[in-house]
């Protein structure tokens, strides 16, 4: 597909279609314009094509073909093929900057040689080996490494003078590589590399006891001859797991880190929890809510305080200007008061608290003359017929009206009711006495006063009982 | 009723006594004659003195509310005995109005009784006989706190509030039973009493150590 197909399906007039050259808009067409350019073919007239009219101004062509000539200015410099020492007999040529007489016709010594170093291992004789040997071992005796080392080497071959001056050339020789070291060591028995080892360590040990005591490198001559045992053992069984095997332990792994991050995140999310409840035991680790029973227990404290933490919570910060306004407000009330008593003092003498008194004192002058009538009106009867008659005098302000007696049993809010009548029930008595006459119902209540005084009492034990259980 | 009197007595109150409550009975052979179907009992609701004395010079009228499926369900009784016989098949809460006479200028009293049918307490079960009565009777007393002048003339006319001294078939609500009910109330304090002075010790030695 060319361009021009997509300017015909987005219905896109082409500028260059002027009326004069209506081919087609490749730069191969018979267009006057294109004159000036060289004529393009195969690939690159499709690549012209698919361009349409957005052609780069310059086209750029390879001039060409070859990479450009060197235009050095400066003279080479001369090389020579030089012999050095290689080391004590060889002699081997390198090339080496300088001419030949700079260089010179000796053999040099190599550029390397003075990386090629040695390790200095002491050297001894026979007499001096049985002397340090001697001396040492009665010096040592309390030494833990030491008489640890010994113990281990009387349980193998013992060692001659002549093996143990054998180890030490090999040494010597083979730079300290033990494993060439042991590969190469055929002496009369069979040695294995820690006995190699230890034995090289343990004379080492001795003989700079005796020459050098002072010397820093003794503390690096301890050789635990098990512990490398052990760990060689140990490399070993790791080296030796199956593919099998080291897949499963991946995958154990993997499955651990996976609980650890899932143990943390739930952690983290229930401490975020608690921040935002803002629950009372925020502040306390949240391992004791792990468990479904610590959660269960965290609802319900967090129902319960859910009441009084809100109402506090939902409080906008108190703006301190206001507040001292307001002390203002009431200082200015409580002064205009102290004036106004004062003026009241000295003209009328405290009317405020008379006019309360003067009222009850009226109300109850007013209940007396009204007892008294009624007691005049009930003068005529004994104690006995009142009785009959049903008719009481009573000083009590009472609504007016006519009502049951039964109804105006006390009644208690519905946690209190509750326990009343659990009580009621265990003392054998009805919560409606059969017979609610005016005695019976004034026992009544006696006993439902005292039954809530129980009750009371009760709360207040547990309260008690609950606190010091706390407390231990 | 002549306004204008009816000035109320402070500080004086009158009491009398009441009994209300039904008696029911299964159908025996006979069936009343226009009993519907499904009914099974015939019942009275009654309200009355506790020896059937005369209430009604106090009591105006009684009205009982039945069931919202009893035709007519609101009853009223105008003259004394202020019983309602009906049938039916189930239990309800029967609504009592009690209106006074026109000199008390009182409003009704409005409480609720539960008809009840049948044995509650029969440990062993037995099919309910016919004719055996069940009954579910209270007491109570209307309290009239200070009535007016002419309605205390009128309740001052009669000892209403005298009880039988003994239990009898007729009328178990007696002095007798007034004084056991107070008896067994007072043991009822005594207990309690006994129980506060335990957890008040208990409390004491809570607070001692």
């Amino acid at each position: 597909m060319s361009s021009s197909d997509i300017f015909d399906v987005l219905n896109i007039q082409q500028r260059s279609k002027s009326p004069g050259s209506t081919g087609s808009p490749t730069p191969t067409g018979s267009g006057n314009g294109n004159r000036g350019r060289p004529p393009v073919i195969g690939m690159k007239r499709e690549l012209y094509s698919l361009l349409g009219e957005n052609q780069p101004p310059v086209v750029i062509e390879p001039s060409s073909k070859f990479k450009e000539k060197l235009s050095a200015i400066t003279k080479p410099s001369a090389w020579t093929n030089a012999p050095f020492r290689a080391n004590s007999k060889l002699v081997l040529h390198h090339w080496v900057k300088g001419t030949k007489e700079s260089v010179g016709t000796e053999p040099q010594e190599s550029q390397y040689a003075k990386l090629n170093v040695h390790l200095t291992i002491p050297k001894f004789n026979k007499e001096e080996y049985e002397t340090f040997m001697a001396k040492t071992n009665e010096q040592d005796v309390a030494d833990q490494g030491v008489t640890s080392a010994t113990s281990t080497e009387s349980s193998s071959e013992p060692w001659s003078f002549d093996e143990v001056e054998y180890l030490f050339n090999l040494c010597r020789r083979y730079d300290m590589k033990w494993f060439v070291i042991h590969d190469r060591y055929s002496f009369d028995k069979p040695r294995s590399l820690e006995d190699l080892k230890e034995k090289f360590y343990q004379v080492c040990r001795k003989y700079f006891s005796t020459n050098s005591p002072n010397d820093p490198i003794m503390e690096n001559l301890n050789y635990p001859r098990e512990k490398e045992i052990e760990r060689k053992k140990y490399l070993q069984r790791l080296l030796a797991r199956s593919a099998a095997e080291i897949a499963e332990e991946e995958a154990l792994i993997i499955e651990s880190r996976k609980f650890e991050m899932a143990a943390k995140k739930t952690l983290n999310e229930r401490e975020s929890l608690l921040r935002l409840l803002d629950s009372p035991n925020s502040d306390q680790s949240v391992s004791q809510y792990m468990t479904s029973q610590g959660i269960s227990q965290l609802y319900g404290s967090l129902l319960s305080d859910k009441s009084k933490k809100r109402k506090h919570n939902s409080n906008v910060p108190e703006n301190p200007w206001m507040k001292q306004q307001q002390q203002f407000a009431q200082q200015r009330q409580q002064l205009q008061q102290l004036q106004d008593k004062r003026q009241d003092g000295q003209e009328v003498g405290s009317p405020r608290k008379t006019k309360k008194q003067k009222q009850e004192i009226q109300t109850a002058m007013k209940r007396k003359a009204e007892s008294v009538y009624a007691e005049h009106l009930l003068k005529n009867f004994s104690p006995e017929e009142r009785d009959a008659l049903g008719v009481v005098t009573h000083g009590d302000k009472l609504p007016p009206g006519v009502y049951l007696r039964s109804s105006k049993i006390s009644t208690f809010k519905p946690a209190l009711q509750n326990k009343v009548v659990a009580i009621l029930q265990e003392l054998n008595l009805p919560i409606r006495p059969a017979m609610p006459t005016t005695k019976v119902i004034d026992r009544h209540e006696e006993l439902l006063k005292r039954i809530t005084t129980l009750v009371d009492l009760k709360k207040h034990l547990d309260k008690l009982e609950a606190e010091k259980a706390i407390a231990k | 009723m002549p306004p204008g009197v009816s000035k109320r007595i402070k500080t004086l109150s009158v009491s009398r006594p009441i009994i209300y409550g039904n008696t029911a009975k299964k159908f025996g052979e006979v069936r009343p004659p226009n009993a519907p179907a499904e009914h099974t009992h015939l019942w009275t609701i009654f309200v009355r003195g506790p020896q059937n004395e005369d209430i009604s010079y106090i009591i105006k009228k009684v009205v009982f509310k039945l069931h919202d499926t009893y035709p007519n369900a609101t009853r009223t009784i105008e003259a004394p005995p202020f019983e309602l016989t009906e049938t039916g098949w189930g239990e309800f809460e029967i609504n009592i109005k009690i209106h006074f006479v026109d000199e008390a200028n009182e409003k009704m009293v409005s409480f609720y009784h539960h008809l009840r049918l049948h044995p509650y307490y029969n440990i062993k079960w037995e099919p309910q006989k016919p004719n055996d009565e069940i009954s579910s009777i209270f007491y109570d007393e209307l309290v009239f706190n200070e009535p007016n002048e002419e309605f205390f003339k009128i309740l001052m006319s009669r000892p209403g509030s005298l009880l039988p001294s003994n239990k009898t078939e007729t009328c178990v609500f007696s002095k007798q039973l007034e004084q056991e009910e107070i008896d067994r109330i007072n043991m009822g304090i005594d207990k309690v009493d006994e129980e506060i002075k335990e957890l008040k010790e208990k409390i004491a030695k809570q607070l001692g150590n």
